[in-house]
């Protein structure tokens, strides 16, 4: 059941590299076992605000709240045990690395005991990785990587995983094979922040939507209105 | 006589077989779209055109003259030219000296000097959108910008064949039209296209024909309407999905109009 | 052209520039005055050997560092092995004229040619390698070569070879001006040209270079082929210069390491960054050259320098004084990222 108060909250967020501003007054929220999208044209500012989320980004301006905490300007590691896990995009796997240890990785500020029961639930919902696990990650297939990359945020025990861009220089049968996978996390119970630019795909699973453009938040809602909208159909479907 | 013809190309990277026994042609002022998974070797089949991978077996042939074993420079001058998927520009230059490269060293005619380059570069930036950027530092563009600059940099060559690999790969819906024109524009001024690509909206919008690779083998091979609704293709790489979201769209338009 | 070459310098960088010019002026010409005009105008520096000495020494550096430069800087294949060009040059020149009785002046047209030759044999493979492999595999052909000379009869052996001697410092400074003329003069036009561009080509992204026309080997080569026999020109003139040349002053290990540093503080890829960088360093390190405890102390503060400067000004010199840098941590930052995209 969804709570009243969000899980992540960002409240007029600024942001950006040196003397360029890339995020205008950003606002957002993820409830608890949310689905949200995060559409938008390239250069928008997509991936500039999940940097700035887990610290990565230096933000000169707003407030970012995750689980009731105050975590504006936080070391990125304290705010990964907080539960709050971006999934980087072009996955950026530690690719001479095997697949398992990419995946315990993902657990690193954890103890041994629940890491095996992590990876052994990892594996169910990725059984295509079963038989992989001791292989270089840099010699799997793209799908592949994307399963281990979204694996290995999974492992963090993450109460909101942000996902960017998964379907990137996927096959189309690859892409839904991880859709699947991201719905079903979503439906086990961990909110997802989601951003893509196949706006049809995100829309298609997603609860509800936000619009950036050039560093602003210009359009929400839930996802099926979002669809529907003209103007988002016009600029992001060319309908 | 086909422009490019490859023969039983085989290519192996340790005991894995990255392309094996794959053939084709492609004619003069086609567009050819290849699709597959990825690992099928797509990226390797066009490193072996280019000159970066040498053969293990078969023969890659241009104007029915056999280029297996030569240099990448003399293919290029040849008059092939080709992108990366992961874009590299030469990043102390900016957009108009990266472009200006091409014409420096590509052209099969002649070497050109520095500013005559230049000025052969400020056309082609024209001709892909990128003429305002024309000083802008490499570092300054957008994703998508670079990948034009890819493009204007191979189009610089005046190549008769262009291959690129995957330049529509992050690009939105309003993006990849854009694109599409481009490639339409490449394709009017005479240039022959072989295309990777995993955005289909691609391959039916301006392809001619489409060549299918599963595991380095040729999996298909036609015209993208016929490929594209092949049960194998469908199996191997486009999965239900987009087979459900095709058919919708055929039965919309053969719905009979209302007189 | 390469952006760095076209900022255009803001006033007090122009007037930096021009004061640095004619000093330089003075001090090439300054010798041709006569001694007795000099000690009249109370210069007794100008007439000074050892002033004579370090001026020669400092035309030597320019000359390798620029040479370098073209390998290392503008083709971004750094070698570890130059100095193997500077004793070629310098034994070809040495055996000529000691054991076969030349004239120093026809010699010395043999240093560049061995140099350039031997480079073209081992670059066509050397050059295959890359990055970390090709640095490694020059460091050991530089100190190879040494090794080898070393033990070899008619080139005297480790007993080393002794020339003639010339007593005129004009004419080995004059000689050594020449020799870093033609160093920066060939950098120029290299730069400016065709060649420049694929050299660029090749450091920035090889496989993109060659995928749009650029022989990559034939650059490579011709490059290090050019750095070489600009070497060894330099060795050659060291050769009679000195009187006397053995493993030891014409193969130093760290004379590799000195032209890379000059090189690079000063800006590798740009056309005055080695000049800047070896008039400097090789004055430092001069001025340091006293011996004693206080040259220990000196070392550590030039390693210290050193240091400061790579982490402050890493793109060089000549970076500094023509664009946007300055010294502080934002700078560093912005060339850090910039390298690593």
């Amino acid at each position: 059941m969804p709570e009243n108060s969000p899980l992540l909250a960002v409240d007029g967020l600024t942001a950006g590299f040196g003397n360029t501003p890339v995020l205008f007054d950003v606002v957002l929220e993820v409830s608890p076992g949310e689905l949200v999208a995060l559409i938008g044209a390239n250069g928008a500012g997509k991936s500039t605000l999940l940097g700035a989320l887990t610290g990565l980004v230096r933000t000169s301006g707003g407030r970012v709240s995750f689980d009731g905490r105050m975590v504006t300007g936080l070391r990125p590691e304290r705010i990964v045990a907080a539960g709050l896990i971006h999934v980087p995009q072009g996955r950026r796997l530690f690719s001479t690395m095997t697949v398992e240890r990419n995946l315990t990785l993902g657990a690193y500020r954890r103890h041994d005991a629940e890491v095996r029961q992590d990876l052994r639930k990892i594996l169910e919902y990725f059984p295509a990785l079963g038989d992989k696990l001791h292989r270089e990650a840099g010699t799997l297939s793209g799908g592949e990587q994307q399963m281990v990359a979204i694996g290995r945020g999974l492992m963090g025990r993450p109460k909101l995983l942000m996902i960017d861009e998964p379907s990137l220089g996927l096959a189309p049968k690859v892409v839904d094979r991880v859709m699947e996978v991201v719905k079903t996390i979503n439906h086990d119970g961990t909110a997802v922040l989601l951003v893509e630019q196949d706006v049809v795909l995100a829309l298609e699973i997603a609860d509800r939507g936000y619009v950036l453009e050039n560093g602003h938040m210009v359009m929400r809602g839930p996802a099926t209105e979002l669809r529907n909208d003209p103007a988002i159909r016009k600029a992001y479907l060319g309908i | 006589m086909s422009l490019l013809a490859v023969r039983d190309l085989t290519k192996r990277f340790g005991g894995v077989h990255a392309l094996a026994e794959v053939s084709f042609t492609v004619e003069k002022g086609e567009v050819l779209g290849i699709i597959g998974p990825n690992g099928a070797g797509k990226t390797t089949l066009l490193n072996c055109i280019s000159g970066l991978y040498r053969l293990d077996g078969g023969d890659i042939r241009w104007d029915d003259t056999s280029i297996r074993g030569m240099a990448a420079h003399r293919i290029a001058r040849l008059g092939i030219g080709r992108t990366f998927q992961i874009v590299r520009p030469f990043p102390s230059m900016t957009v108009r000296e990266n472009t200006a490269m091409g014409a420096l060293f590509g052209q099969p005619q002649g070497r050109l000097q520095p500013h005559e380059a230049q000025k052969q570069a400020d056309e082609v930036l024209e001709l892909v959108g990128l003429a305002e950027k024309r000083d802008f530092p490499v570092l300054r563009l957008t994703v998508p910008d670079r990948k034009r600059l890819e493009i204007a940099r191979a189009l610089a060559m005046r190549p008769r064949l262009l291959l690129l690999d995957e330049v529509m790969a992050g690009l939105n819906a309003v993006e990849v039209e854009q694109a599409l024109g481009m490639v339409r524009r490449v394709r009017e001024s005479g240039i022959t296209i072989v295309l990777i690509e995993h955005v289909m909206k691609v391959i039916v919008g301006v392809c001619t024909r489409a060549l299918v690779l599963n595991f380095g083998r040729p999996l298909a091979e036609g015209p993208p309407e016929e490929v594209l609704r092949d049960r194998r293709v469908i199996e191997a790489y486009l999965g239900e999905r987009y087979a459900r979201l095709q058919e919708a769209a055929d039965q919309e338009r053969a719905k009979p109009t209302d007189a | 052209m390469i952006a760095r070459l076209r900022r255009m310098p803001v006033t007090w960088r122009r007037t930096t520039m021009v004061v640095v010019g004619i000093a330089l002026l003075l001090v090439v010409l300054a010798p041709l005055t006569s001694t007795d005009a000099a000690q009249q105008a109370g210069l007794p520096l100008l007439t000074d050997k050892l002033w004579f000495r370090i001026a020669t020494t400092v035309a030597m550096f320019v000359t390798l560092a620029s040479a370098w430069n073209i390998i290392g800087g503008l083709t971004g294949y750094a070698s570890f092995g130059n100095v193997a060009f500077f004793g070629l040059g310098a034994y070809g020149t040495g055996v000529l004229v000691s054991n076969l009785h030349w004239s120093f002046l026809i010699a010395l047209l043999a240093a560049p040619l061995i140099a350039a030759i031997f480079a073209l044999v081992v670059g066509i493979p050397l050059l295959r390698l890359r990055g970390h492999y090709f640095a490694v595999a020059t460091l050991g052909v530089g100190v190879a070569v040494g090794e080898v000379i070393n033990n070899v009869g008619p080139l005297g052996a480790s007993t080393g070879l002794f020339l003639p001697i010339m007593r005129s410092d004009r004419l080995f400074f004059y000689l050594m001006i020449g020799a870093a003329g033609v160093a920066v003069l060939s950098t120029r036009l290299i730069l400016k040209s065709r060649f420049g561009y694929g050299l660029l080509a090749i450091r920035e992204n090889e496989e993109a270079a060659a995928v749009i026309g650029v022989n990559t080997t034939f650059y490579k080569v011709s490059a290090f082929v050019i750095a070489a026999a600009l070497t060894g020109l330099a060795g050659g003139i060291f050769a009679q210069w000195n009187s006397f040349i053995n493993q030891e002053n014409v193969f130093p290990v760290t004379y590799n390491v000195e032209m890379i540093l000059m090189a690079v503080l000063g800006g590798a890829g740009t056309l005055l960054g080695p000049v800047a960088g070896a008039i400097v360093l090789e004055l430092i390190i001069q001025a340091l050259a006293g011996g004693g405890s206080a040259s220990v102390y000196s070392q550590i503060g030039l390693g210290v320098l050193l240091a400061v400067c790579v982490i402050f000004i890493p793109r060089g010199v000549i970076d500094f004084f023509g664009g946007q840098s300055r010294l502080s941590l934002s700078y560093l930052r912005r060339t850090l990222r910039e390298t690593s995209a």
